[in-house]
């Protein structure tokens, strides 16, 4: 019994009331309402949604464009999965890098077994599948394409060889004409007039017919279409074992033995040198000392994938966010508790409010740039690059102007709803600290903040949505690493697999946008002390 | 010199032409430890009187004064309890007690205040619900909470402003037997406001009708001069009880049709007949 309660409690408390129905079915409490309930939260969304992925589905082919065919749902989910194991091999090339040689030598014999397979079954089946798939895919070619395009053609020589004809036919009778025959002579600028009209309805017609054989033309056999992508990710994967067995046999650990074999010929030679030459091998000695400490320290440089682009993004959008809250809470207060500081802030909230980030964002690095001449030598970026979390991300003047930028344009709703709630305290609640004579700081502390609460978390929720959508713009602009950058990345390489991943950072953005928004749910829920639960 | 004096007090808001005043040259003295009623209509200025009580506001001509010194601020040892309760909705009831007796004696070390704040807790019969938020609690318990808050500062005087007119009437009899104990228990000077003639008759010493505002003052007072402690239901049969109750029903009427008359702002009031108590306990038999 208290178990079931403390688990609806849960559920409640952690914003997933979604799936309140469902733990209160599993207890048999009123099933028939749980049921309805779930048909009506869970069943009719998921249905809506398969509905819109089948629309999709289908809408998806009749769209070309430069950058090739609107991706499907399937190639999206495949771009999805690329995405991932791209990921998931740098991070193995990076491991690679830093393993010993026992541990090395352990994975090497995997990765060169797998390779072994790639190169000499799983390529060569796969050539002779799409071998016997492209006699298949003449023959549907043939029966399916080849006619339509023929037909088209058809058309298109009909309508050419009568243009032809009527022009020539209007040229002999131009040629016949005699110099006095008014008649005739207008009779002529008639026809002439038609057929010029004719001809631009013509052209219409061509045009049409010409895009529907490039687009009967660029058709493919799904099957063969899906076997050459197979091929192409057998060849990726032999591409990476490669790469991965390069890194392996002389990575940092290899590197650094080889080095110090050296060292030891190099100390032997030094001491063994005779005076002219102490200096110098002297000097060897020095060198090969700091080559292999800085050889011991090296890093592999992974390429910066989306899920570490992500992670990026969302350290930038919290510290714009925090920046945006620091002052927005204080100066929230202020305007609600003073008339006066309200009416001098009005006009800037009014004007800076609507401001876009677009023109945020040139001043920040403008500004960011101003402050950080060099970005190498900075003494504030190297303190921000030392610490915990932002050590691994590489911090730059690009990420500070993005961070502004969300700051900047985040902070509104959080000041707006803290002067809010400041200034529509309860006057009861007001009238017992004057009864208890409280002093400013204790009604500030004991009385005006914590009934502001709930209207502050509820602009610091809108805030961070607004810092999100704000923020892939600022990257983008910016070209600061995040997944702005990364959509502007695959925007400039238009190859056929990079509409399919920019559709995959919509549903990413999207779903973190959510993620974000039922945390700063589950703050509001936390701290409001009314029964009403906050809209979903 | 009286413990409690307001002396020619005048309120009234706007200016020149659109002046409208709210009470008008009222006086009254309050003994020490006296349990006075203010009686009146709704709309004729109670709560401004006793926000001037309580020093939430400050009268426009005139003095009120507690101890021969004025009253120009709130202050912990004006106990007012408000009529929607005002209790803090994310602080626990021992959290809100807790708030008022940290600031009013801070000299207290933790233990002693727990010990504070539980023997007032107790006093209201709300021990249980310690640890509840108000939105957890009944109207009563709510009310109770207050009670207990402003109890606990140990107030000099005690200013109710209609403290039960938002309870239903069982909850009502029950925390007016309480208050009724608690007073008789603490002798303490308290000022009610309410617009019950039963609950002033039982509970007061002296009930001072307010007349209809605006331009309200105070008619002739009533003294109670019934035993104490008194009981429910004993009182209900006593005829001096009936007799007070009928006279000061007939005074309140009687002040509403001279307004009739001098064509001022009128009441309109249901049609009440005396019931016997027989009546109405078959009533509620019935019911």
């Amino acid at each position: 019994m208290k178990l079931k309660h403390r688990i609806y409690k849960l559920i409640d408390i952690s914003g997933l009331q979604l799936f309140d129905p469902v733990a209160r079915l599993f207890f048999r409490e009123e099933p028939q309402v749980q049921i309805k309930r779930i048909t009506q939260f869970i069943v009719i969304p998921i249905l809506a949604f398969g509905l819109f992925l089948l629309v999709w589905q289908i809408m998806a082919p009749r769209h070309t464009t430069k950058s090739g065919e609107v991706p499907k749902p399937g190639r999206v989910l495949d771009a999805a999965k690329g995405i991932w194991t791209f990921h998931n091999r740098e991070k193995e090339k990076s491991i690679a890098f830093i393993a010993s040689s026992d541990e090395a030598n352990k994975i090497l014999d995997n990765a060169k077994n797998r390779l072994e397979e790639i190169e000499s079954s799983l390529i060569p089946a796969q050539d002779e599948t799409i071998a016997n798939l492209e006699i298949l895919e003449q023959e549907w070619r043939d029966k399916n394409i080849s006619p339509k395009i023929k037909k088209a053609a058809n058309i298109e020589y009909e309508i050419n060889s009568k243009q032809n004809s009527l022009k020539t036919e209007l040229e002999e009778l131009a040629g016949s004409i005699k110099a006095n025959d008014k008649n005739a002579k207008e009779e002529l600028v008639l026809r002439l007039e038609k057929l010029e009209l004719q001809k631009s309805k013509w052209k219409i017609e061509l045009a049409e017919l010409k895009g529907t054989i490039s687009i009967l033309e660029s058709k493919k056999y799904p099957l063969l279409e899906r076997a050459q992508r197979k091929k192409d990710r057998l060849e990726e994967e032999k591409q990476y074992l490669s790469v991965y067995i390069g890194i392996l046999t002389k990575n940092r650990n290899s590197k650094v033995e080889e080095l110090n074999k050296k060292l030891v010929d190099y100390s032997n030679s030094f001491y063994a040198a005779e005076s002219t030459k102490v200096m110098s091998s002297a000097k060897r000695l020095v060198r090969q000392k700091t080559r292999i400490e800085k050889t011991s320290e090296s890093q592999y440089s992974a390429a910066k994938t989306l899920p570490y682009q992500t992670l990026r993004s969302l350290l930038c959008v919290f510290t714009g966010f925090i920046i945006a809250t620091i002052f927005a809470i204080p100066l929230g207060i202020l305007c609600g508790l003073n008339k006066t500081f309200m009416c001098a802030f009005t006009p800037f909230i009014a004007i800076f409010k609507p401001v876009s980030p677009i023109v945020w964002l040139p001043i920040g690095l403008i500004v960011v740039g101003g402050f950080i001449p060099d970005p190498e030598n900075n003494a504030l970026l190297s303190i921000i690059n030392k610490l915990p979390i932002f050590s691994s991300f590489d911090v730059n003047p690009a990420f500070l102007a993005s961070a502004i930028t969300v700051a900047l344009c985040s902070l509104w709703p959080t000041l707006v709803n803290t002067a809010l709630g400041v200034s529509s305290i309860d006057v009861d609640h007001l009238n017992v600290a004057r009864v208890l004579n409280l002093r400013f700081r204790e009604r500030l502390i004991s009385v005006i903040i914590p009934s502001a609460l709930p209207l502050i978390f509820a602009g610091l929720r809108i805030s961070i949505g607004v810092g999100w959508m704000v923020l892939i713009a600022a990257e983008l602009l910016a070209s600061s690493e995040g997944i702005g950058k990364f959509v502007w990345d695959m925007f400039n390489n238009g190859s056929s697999d990079s509409f399919a991943q920019m559709f995959v950072v919509v549903f990413l953005v999207g779903g973190i946008g959510l993620l974000l928004d039922r945390i700063m749910i589950v703050f509001q829920r936390l701290v409001s002390f009314d029964e009403t639960a906050p809209s979903v | 010199m009286s413990f409690l004096s307001i002396s020619d007090v005048s309120v009234s808001f706007g200016v020149e032409d659109k002046k409208v005043e709210i009470l008008n040259n009222i006086n009254l003295d309050v003994a020490e430890n006296e349990f006075v009623a203010i009686i009146g209509f709704s709309g004729s200025g109670k709560s401004t009187l006793i926000s001037l009580l309580a020093g939430l506001q400050l009268p426009s001509y005139g003095e009120v004064a507690l101890e021969g010194k004025p009253i120009v601020q709130p202050s912990p040892e004006l106990g007012i309890m408000f009529q929607n309760y005002s209790l803090l909705p994310w602080l626990s009831v021992f959290e809100n007690i807790e708030l008022a007796v940290k600031k009013v004696f801070p000299s207290l070390t933790s233990i002693q205040r727990k010990t504070h704040i539980g023997k007032y807790i107790e006093m209201v019969n709300l021990t249980p619900a310690i640890d509840k938020k108000p939105s957890e609690l009944s109207g009563g318990m709510r009310q109770r909470a207050s009670l207990a808050r402003t109890l606990s500062m140990e107030p000099k005087i005690l200013l109710l402003d209609e403290p039960l007119s938002a309870l239903d009437a069982l909850t009502r009899s029950s925390i007016q037997d309480e208050i009724l104990n608690i007073w008789e228990k603490e002798k303490r000077t308290v000022v009610m406001i309410t617009n019950d003639v039963d609950e002033a008759v039982l509970m007061a010493d002296r009930i001072v009708p307010l007349t209809i505002g605006p331009n309200a003052s105070f008619g002739n007072d009533f003294n109670i001069p019934l035993k104490r402690p008194r009981n429910r239901t004993s009182l209900n049969s006593s005829p001096e009880y009936k007799k007070l109750k009928k006279e000061i029903t007939k005074f309140m009427l009687n002040m509403n049709s001279e307004n009739i008359k001098l064509n001022k702002k009128s009441i309109s009031l249901p049609a009440v007949f005396e019931k016997s108590i027989n009546e109405i306990g078959q009533e509620a038999l019935i019911a």
